[in-house]
């Protein structure tokens, strides 16, 4: 039950973000969500190695059926390679912003750059 | 050209249709307890990311560094001339950072000398050695604890971790070596290139925007 709660809150999470990285204008804001969701994803790949009653996927931890520990790895990978693209998408949002005094994605696509 | 893409494209997908549907012959999967315990760990999530994935995580690692080369490179040009002042120092906030570094850097060097037995890695003992360095930044400043590290030779001790993490997954890939200590070493080694990442990142944010 609380495999699929957390699956559930984890697929919700993921389209909130999604929906926030596509419907706002603000560059920001479109991290925020793409943020957002990479938490769904995380919690979402956690939630598919839950079991019901399951330990550890550590040998000599406890009696049982263990977790998977495959998701375990991908979601440490997740986590890592999302901070650091995080910190190269908002230091290219820092560039944008000294050079082009603005982050709403319409006025860059529209206004030429300037010289 | 057209037609070659495509027949490529059709002869791909059913290669992996018919090796879902088991047409070659499988070797048999030992149980995850024999597999970790081949690896010389008894956590099996460090058994997968440093021997049956590794290729996956040597990779992460080079993606990793190479976010902390485009941090640097566009953030320097970008560096304030004149730093917004520094926040006065508390004197709750020197006294705590003083007091908890240590038992934060032993810690750090605990979980991940321990990752390949119990809960931890070098991972999550990178991140706990970069709140560190958060904490002492908070209390001292980010451009006097930069001074006091020392940026180059930060820089030389990451690429070095890289050089020896890369070599010592020669050494399970390639020539298939295994045991517990080559465990331990590559942990420590990420622990040590996720901490300075860290470690990079908040500084150039920080010395791009003013202070802490």
């Amino acid at each position: 039950m609380e495999g699929i709660a957390a699956a559930a809150l984890g697929i919700a999470l993921g389209g909130s973000g999604l929906w926030t990285l596509v419907r706002r204008r603000n560059v920001i804001w479109k991290l925020l969500g793409l943020n957002v969701a990479a938490g769904g994803a995380i919690l979402f790949l956690v939630a598919v190695a839950h079991r019901p009653g399951a330990r550890p996927a550590i040998e000599g931890l406890g009696s049982g059926p263990a977790a998977d520990p495959l998701p375990q790895a991908l979601v440490l990978t997740a986590i890592v390679i999302h901070f650091a693209t995080l910190a190269l998408a908002l230091v290219y949002v820092i560039f944008l912003t000294e050079h082009r005094h603005t982050q709403d994605v319409h006025k860059l696509e529209r206004e030429p750059e300037e010289p | 050209m057209r037609w070659l893409a495509g027949a490529a494209v059709v002869a791909l997908v059913g290669l992996l249709a018919l090796g879902t549907w088991g047409l070659f012959p499988r070797p048999p999967v030992p149980s995850w307890e024999e597999a970790t315990a081949a690896f010389g760990a008894r956590n099996a999530v460090a058994a997968i990311v440093l021997g049956a994935r590794l290729w996956d995580t040597l990779l992460e690692v080079l993606v990793y560094a190479m976010a902390l080369v485009g941090v640097r490179m566009v953030l320097r040009p970008l560096s304030r001339v004149q730093p917004v002042p520094p926040v006065s120092e508390t004197p709750l906030l020197t006294r705590a950072a003083d007091i908890l570094l240590g038992p934060i850097v032993v810690f750090a060097i605990y979980i991940a000398s321990s990752g390949h037995l119990g809960p931890g890695g070098g991972f999550p003992a990178g991140a706990i050695l970069g709140s560190g360095l958060l904490l002492l930044a908070l209390a001292k400043g980010a451009e006097r604890l930069a001074q006091e590290l020392h940026e180059p030779s930060l820089e030389r001790v990451e690429y070095g971790a890289i050089a020896a993490l890369l070599a010592l997954g020669g050494l399970i890939l390639v020539l298939s070596w295994r045991g517990s200590w080559l465990l331990v070493g590559a942990n420590v080694l990420i622990g040590l290139e996720v901490a300075i990442g860290a470690w990079v990142v908040l500084h150039h944010f920080a010395s791009s925007r003013g202070e802490v």
